[in-house]
């Protein structure tokens, strides 16, 4: 129950984002299943470990993955599915506060706060290595796949 | 068959569409470098930034594209790409390809404003806070992140100067924020600013900047790094000044 309420909320949040930063119609869907689907393993995944970098990571791998596939399925930019899906894992909200405890005056939880952007920021960046690395050789025979089906 | 320099120009226009609507500069190096190959004139592009260089390699001619970045619009990346798929594949020629692109220039698609509105609101709710916040505050930062949208758009079409918008945005969300919790409707003011501020939290800037360091594209992934950091400091000041407002007018703590 709980990871379906995660997985409505997610995927209407990709969506959304998805319209603001005006991606094509026809990748609105994938884009959200990608969203939605990464946003589920990052949800399981943190509820096992205390380890900030292991769910996202996970999570951009996952990513990394069904955007590509979706890609090639509906011929859109990589970049189109990758950027709505990754609004709800990218650590905007620890920046601003970050950046708010800055402007008043609290350094040390500024600078943890910072820390902890770029620890999630390289989780997330190792996570989009291993999804390229995966997918490299496959790319070739899924688009023969795809273009014999159609 | 064009000429070497019409091709070089026409380059020059696909790449300064791709970059400023948000695409990777390694698409935009491979995209140019496939035109330039399928019109029949090797092409070298090196993309940056702040600038593309169009070079062919059988003439001394560079051409040198100076690109802004400001709103991204990525529709504006899938139709290029298509189009581009289109005329490397043989399916148009290149008078076509010229004719469309001039289409592509002049015209952008877009969602309507009630359908923005509603992704706004849509974003504002966000999966991080669902068991966190309560369901009332989640309600609310559905509407105050429309209202904190609006405004930085509404500023982002009247202004040049960078950042102020996003700033805008920021401080009226803070500002909504924390008056619903100063009126008693609202049980906590931070929950619904982290919420409402998904819509300008630089996603775009973030998820490219780490495509480009990865793709070992260095300096234009630290530029991005750098936009979204300034992007992040806009909204936090912004947020900052807003909910202060609040607290000057109705009295208490800062």
């Amino acid at each position: 129950m709980r990871l379906l309420i995660e997985l409505v909320v997610s995927f209407a949040s990709t969506i959304g984002f998805g319209i603001i930063t005006n991606i094509p119609k026809r990748t609105l869907l994938p884009a959200g299943i990608t969203g939605s689907l990464a946003w589920v393993v990052y949800v399981v995944v943190a509820g096992q470990t205390p380890n900030m970098i292991l769910p996202n990571l996970l999570a951009a791998t996952t990513i990394g993955l069904l955007a590509n596939v979706a890609a090639i399925w509906v011929k859109a930019p990589v970049n189109v599915m990758y950027i709505p899906s990754l609004v709800s894992l990218v650590p905007g909200a620890i920046i601003y506060m970050s950046m708010k405890n800055f402007t008043l005056g609290r350094e040390t939880a500024a600078q943890a706060g910072l820390v902890k952007t770029l620890s999630i920021a390289i989780g997330l960046a190792v996570g989009f290595v291993i999804a390229e690395a995966i997918f490299k050789p496959i790319r070739r025979p899924l688009r023969h796949w795809f273009e014999a089906r159609r | 068959m064009p000429s070497e320099k019409q091709v070089i120009a026409l380059c020059g226009r696909v790449g300064k569409i791709l970059l400023e609507n948000g695409a990777e500069t390694g698409r935009v190096e491979s995209t140019v470098e496939y035109i330039g190959a399928a019109a029949g004139v090797p092409i070298s592009c090196h993309a940056e930034m702040t600038a593309i260089f169009v070079d062919a390699d059988t003439d001394t001619a560079t051409h040198l594209i100076k690109v802004r970045t400001k709103d991204f619009n990525l529709r504006q990346v899938d139709r290029i790409n298509s189009l581009s798929r289109a005329f490397t594949s043989g399916t148009i020629d290149y008078a076509t390809l010229e004719s469309r692109l001039t289409t592509i220039e002049s015209s952008r698609r877009d969602y309507s404003w009630p359908q923005k509105i509603l992704g706004a609101g849509l974003v504002s709710v966000a999966p991080m806070l669902v068991f966190q916040a309560t369901w009332a505050d989640l309600g609310l930062a559905f509407f105050v992140g429309i209202g904190g949208y609006l405004a930085s758009q509404w500023l982002g079409r009247r202004t040049t100067t960078p950042y102020i918008s996003i700033g805008l945005g920021g401080m009226v969300i803070g500002l909504l924020a924390t008056l619903l919790q100063r009126l008693g409707v609202a049980t906590s003011a931070d929950n619904i600013i982290i919420s409402a501020l998904m819509p300008l939290v630089p996603g775009v800037a973030i998820t490219n900047s780490l495509r480009e360091l990865i793709a070992r594209h260095t300096i234009s992934g630290l530029v991005r790094a750098m936009d979204a950091i300034m992007v992040a400091g806009a909204i936090g000041a912004g947020v900052v000044v807003g909910s202060a407002c609040v607290s000057l007018l109705l009295g208490g703590a800062l």
